[in-house]
């Protein structure tokens, strides 16, 4: 046994630098000044996470140490809920999939932070900032750590919550504060079906509760909950099916899986960092965390996993069709993030849960790298985010432009030398080799073939974007006639700005406007001028076809270079190498009464060769499959390089009007998100409201002012008998005296003699 | 006995006329008659002090006042107060009885055998009274005294036409 | 006058109380109906000291004076508020006949509902 106290630790330190940020930033900020004083917030902002990194390591090394068999530790502070005979107390559960993710959470996010003291210097609220992130950390880390599903659904709101807040950091453009709630409401959803499943669960677990350790009413708890459901759901595979899909629909949700996808898009008009924390590389994987973590539950269910299959590989090709309609450079990543996201639920869905976990750690480096690059290439375009105004910015910044071609190489899956290959690659064999998940009576091997088309989009796409951004002989920004077709269609121009990062700042210099606030909704214009005055605006360069983009400062580049290292293929061979990962996660015992299913102190875990095969037939030769996959990137490549080689095509210039079809199309969503908000928001909202309307108005007022409509008329009656005659009320003070008398004569003497 | 059935006859005949006679003026007149007799059976209640009290505090202060509100407001004219008949005054008339009746019930079924004074027959007298009255009594007594004096004060707030 | 029981004075009391009462229902002069209260009121003063006459004491009690001079008690504090709700009673009614310029107690229906 290790020191796994520090474990408490590991989730302290993000809360502290929390607590530190939220009430002491601005005096730190204050009591150094303004540019050593951000410094400072910054320092203590990032060490507190970067602590916790140093932590979960050591953690993760005891556990290695342990034999596979023990490698689950649980550890409880104090009894959180008891109600009835249920009990959940506040406990972590330290194994590899939980310290998996707290290496990738505190790593990255300690990176990310790093990234975001110099990506935020010039702003205003940057301790703000630095809080939320602190606290999503913090929540990230109940999430993955909780031994609970109730703990873990309090990370799971807790990250829902930062992300929200982080999505409207702007909060000033209404735009982003739509965002915002875009996000949160769309949640809401996948909250909904994740609270269900948790229901099910307990309601399940409470029918069968002689098959419940006795004594004992963790009846949620991971190490208590799980064994019990192995063994009833093999009974009740309509259960599982019912459980399973209901979770699944809470990770739909946080994931963004098909229909519930279209809040991530339009959460990039949060800070950059944070849609590369927070919306690429940990929060929307939080989904795939808590289907490996009730993976028994999927397992029973082969109908259910062909669900999660089939829903993973239409998101992978619908996004990554998306994708080619986007001129926005954070929102050509979004998709990609959700065609990734669909990658990792196939590999969830054909049972081979750790492929979706390896798949999550390469993707959050080199997708988090992609992020913090396009950040840095915003930052130095002056906040300009339209791929049309970039090209050749290799020639200006040359440690992004390296940085993010290792993400690109990465993610288009360049074979052994980067790290998107390597669980790409594992995920496409387990959906070709698929024995597990059906759809619709057959197997869904069919999904590894759709997503090999869907590796030569993603190819296409990325490489459309690298070129866009990178290269080209001329930058688009200086070109005289670029400007002159941007101005001619002044509606395309005008709506790019709207989602844009630092979007107010972007919206106030195209129209002129000096102040901020528009909308007034929550500064004075006095206290605007106090604001002023304490920090002067910060003068943001327009893009000019004069203007010099410049490279980033160390504190940025810096982070970019340590997830480029860690998005070449060094760290995924390692973690491929002789199934090193996949034991790590789910050690193969081979198992109890054949079912692959072993027992790791109570968590039981499936030997994944029991469930997902390999490829068979030709493809049974690991050559071919690698072949296949080196032919459809080329295809993607040499599509992407014969279009976008050059020049910026006319089909996708300034001119909206010379727009082709499909790219109208793709960037619309194919016409998704517009129907889903006129369906349930104008439209069907509208309807409900209305209807919500005429109940409140005639049937609940009406039963309201019936009551006092009956009370009325009973008054009314009551009010005869007030003639205002006093000889009346003393008539009748008589009566009641004698009737009193005579009650009481009776009452005590026996009647009236 | 013979004296107690006089002065009883007299007393209820004045009550009656009190309520019969259409002249606020003859009303308290016969409340005077009323008020006067009740006092003398005070007296053969051996409580002489309170039937001397009757005769000045009733028949003394508060009568004439009664006289004087009438005599100011002038409304000695019996022509003024023609009574209405209304089934309202059959009911009191019927409760009326019914109360008397149904306290009667009692007073005979319960009060006939008790025919020997208890109290001593001192204990009307001035010194008496006046002892409890000033000693176990002397809260209420000051209250009263209170009440009193906020009676005068009020009358004389609602009666002056301004202050 | 020894010779009467307390029946006899309870009997007077309750027939004066009665026909107070009936009084205050049936006449419409209101100082004519004062004049009734006070003739209930002075019923009870009867009731009050026909039962302080006759109404037995215990022997624990007999050597205590207050013990049987609480009915005359009674009496007088009867009398002191009979007084002053007189004197404030016909203010009132003077007030009411300055306003209105009459006293008819059947014409004051300002309590209707």
């Amino acid at each position: 046994m290790g020191n796994f106290e520090l474990i408490w630790w590991v989730l302290a330190l993000p809360v502290i630098g929390f607590l530190i940020q939220s009430l002491l930033g601005q005096r730190i900020v204050g009591l150094f000044g303004r540019t050593y004083g951000k410094k400072v917030a910054g320092t203590l902002a990032v060490l507190p996470i970067a602590a916790a990194f140093v932590l979960g390591a050591g953690l993760t090394l005891t556990l290695l140490d342990m034999p596979a068999t023990s490698r689950s530790v649980v550890m409880t502070l104090f009894d959180w809920i008891t109600v009835y005979s249920i009990s959940i107390p506040f406990e972590v559960v330290i194994d590899p999939l939980s310290m998996t993710m707290v290496l990738v959470v505190t790593g990255i996010g300690s990176l990310i932070h790093l990234y975001a003291t110099g990506y935020m210097a010039e702003e205003r609220d940057y301790t703000r900032f630095f809080t939320y992130l602190n606290l999503f950390i913090a929540a990230m880390l109940i999430l993955v750590l909780g031994n609970n599903l109730a703990m873990m659904f309090i990370g799971w709101e807790g990250v829902g919550l930062c992300s929200y807040l982080l999505i409207g950091f702007w909060y000033k453009d209404i735009a982003n504060a739509k965002a915002a709630n875009k996000a949160f409401i769309t949640n809401r959803v996948g909250d909904w079906g994740f609270m269900l499943g948790m229901f099910a669960i307990v309601a399940f677990l409470g029918t069968n509760a002689d098959r419940f350790p006795t004594g004992d009413g963790r009846y949620l708890s991971f190490d208590r909950m799980l064994p019990v459901l192995a063994s009833l759901l093999s009974e009740n595979p309509g259960i599982a099916t019912l459980i399973a899909l209901l979770l699944f629909v809470g990770a739909m949700g946080k994931s963004a899986q098909f229909p519930l996808y279209n809040w991530l898009p339009d959460a990039m008009a949060g800070p950059t960092p944070v849609s590369a924390l927070i919306h690429a590389a940990t929060m929307v994987t939080a989904g795939v965390v808590m289907v490996n973590r009730m993976h028994v539950v999927f397992e029973f269910s082969p109908v259910a996993s062909g669900v999660v299959a089939v829903v993973g590989t239409f998101t992978a090709l619908f996004a990554a069709l998306i994708a080619f309609g986007q001129t926005d450079i954070k929102k050509v990543l979004a998709y990609s993030t959700v065609s990734q996201l669909g990658y990792m639920f196939v590999a969830c869905g054909v049972g081979a849960y750790w492929a979706g976990m390896f798949h999550v750690v390469t993707h959050a480096f080199f997708k988090a790298l992609l992020f913090l690059g396009s950040g840095a290439v915003i930052h130095a375009m002056a906040h300009e985010q339209d791929m049309r105004w970039y090209g050749n910015l290799r020639k200006y910044i040359p440690i992004t432009t390296a940085t993010m071609t290792v993400g690109w190489l990465a993610i288009i899956g360049v074979p052994y030398l980067f790290a998107g290959f390597y669980s790409k690659e594992a995920i496409i064999a387990a959906a070709l080799g698929n024995h597990h998940a059906t759809f619709l009576g057959g197997s869904t091997e069919f999904t590894g073939w759709l997503l090999l088309v869907g590796a030569a989009l993603t190819t296409a796409y990325m490489t459309r974007m690298t070129l866009l951004t990178f290269g080209g002989a001329q930058g688009r920004w200086q070109q005289p006639e670029t400007y002159e077709a941007a101005h001619a269609d002044h509606h395309a121009h005008a709506d790019h700005g709207h989602h844009a990062d630092h979007g107010h700042h972007a919206h106030a210099h195209h129209h002129g406007h000096a102040h901020e606030d528009p909308h007034g909704f929550f500064y004075t214009d006095e206290e605007m001028e106090r604001r002023e005055a304490l920090e002067p605006h910060e003068h943001h360069h327009h893009l000019t076809p004069e203007y010099k983009p410049k490279e980033v400062p160390v504190s940025m580049w810096v982070p970019l270079a340590v997830l480029a290292l860690l998005s070449t293929g060094g760290t995924a061979y390692f973690m491929e190498h002789h199934h090193a990962f996949q034991n790590w996660l789910y050690p193969p015992f081979g198992g109890e009464h054949g079912t692959g299913l072993t027992m790791i102190k109570g968590h039981p875990v499936i030997d994944p060769e029991a469930v997902s095969g390999h490829p068979h037939g030709m493809l049974g030769n690991k050559m071919a499959l690698v072949g296949l996959s080196v032919l459809v990137m080329l295809i993607g490549l040499a599509y992407a390089w014969a279009v976008y080689g050059k020049r910026l095509p006319d089909k996708e210039g300034f001119d909206m009007s010379r727009w082709a079809k499909f790219r109208l199309w793709a960037m619309n969503q194919f016409g998704y998100d517009a129907f889903i908000l006129k369906l349930l928001v104008y439209e069907g909202g509208k309807t409900v409201g209305n209807a919500c309307a005429a109940l409140d108005q005639k049937v609940v007022d009406g039963i309201v002012n019936l009551t006092g409509v009956v009370a009325q008329g009973l008054g009314g009656l009551a009010r005869q008998a007030q003639t205002g005659y006093v000889r009346g009320y003393a008539l009748v003070m008589l009566m009641g005296g004698v009737a009193l008398l005579v009650y009481l004569v009776s009452a005590l003497s026996g009647g009236v003699r | 006995m013979t004296v107690f059935m006089v002065l009883s006859t007299i007393a209820i005949l004045a009550a009656l006329g009190v309520v019969l006679f259409s002249s606020p003026v003859r009303s308290a007149l016969c409340l005077v008659f009323n008020f006067f007799t009740l006092a003398f059976i005070y007296f053969g209640l051996k409580t002489e002090l309170l039937g001397i009290t009757q005769i000045v505090v009733y028949t003394g202060a508060i009568m004439v006042l009664f006289l004087f509100v009438i005599m100011l407001l002038n409304l000695g004219g019996p022509q003024t107060w023609k009574e209405r008949f209304e089934f309202r005054t059959v009911l009191g008339f019927g409760f009326g009885f019914a109360l008397a009746a149904v306290i009667a019930s009692q007073v005979f079924a319960n009060f006939q055998y008790f025919d020997k004074p208890q109290a001593p027959d001192s204990f009307g007298s001035p010194q008496a009274l006046g002892r409890v009255l000033f000693t176990h009594y002397v809260w209420p007594f000051e209250i009263a005294s209170i009440l009193l004096l906020i009676g005068i004060v009020g009358s004389i707030m609602l009666a002056k036409r301004k202050l | 006058m020894t010779g009467n029981n307390l029946a006899d004075y309870l009997t007077l009391g309750l027939i004066m109380f009665s026909i107070g009462a009936v009084g205050v229902i049936v006449r419409r002069n209101p100082i004519v109906i004062f004049m009734c209260i006070e003739l209930m009121l002075n019923a009870v003063n009867l009731t009050f000291l026909a039962f302080a006459r006759f109404t037995p004491t215990t022997a624990a009690l007999a050597d205590r004076a207050e013990s049987f001079m609480s009915g005359q008690m009674m009496v007088v504090f009867v009398m002191a508020v009979a007084a002053a709700e007189v004197a404030v009673g016909l203010g009132i009614i003077m007030a009411i006949y300055r306003l209105r310029n009459e006293i008819d107690i059947d014409e004051m229906n300002l309590l209707k509902g």
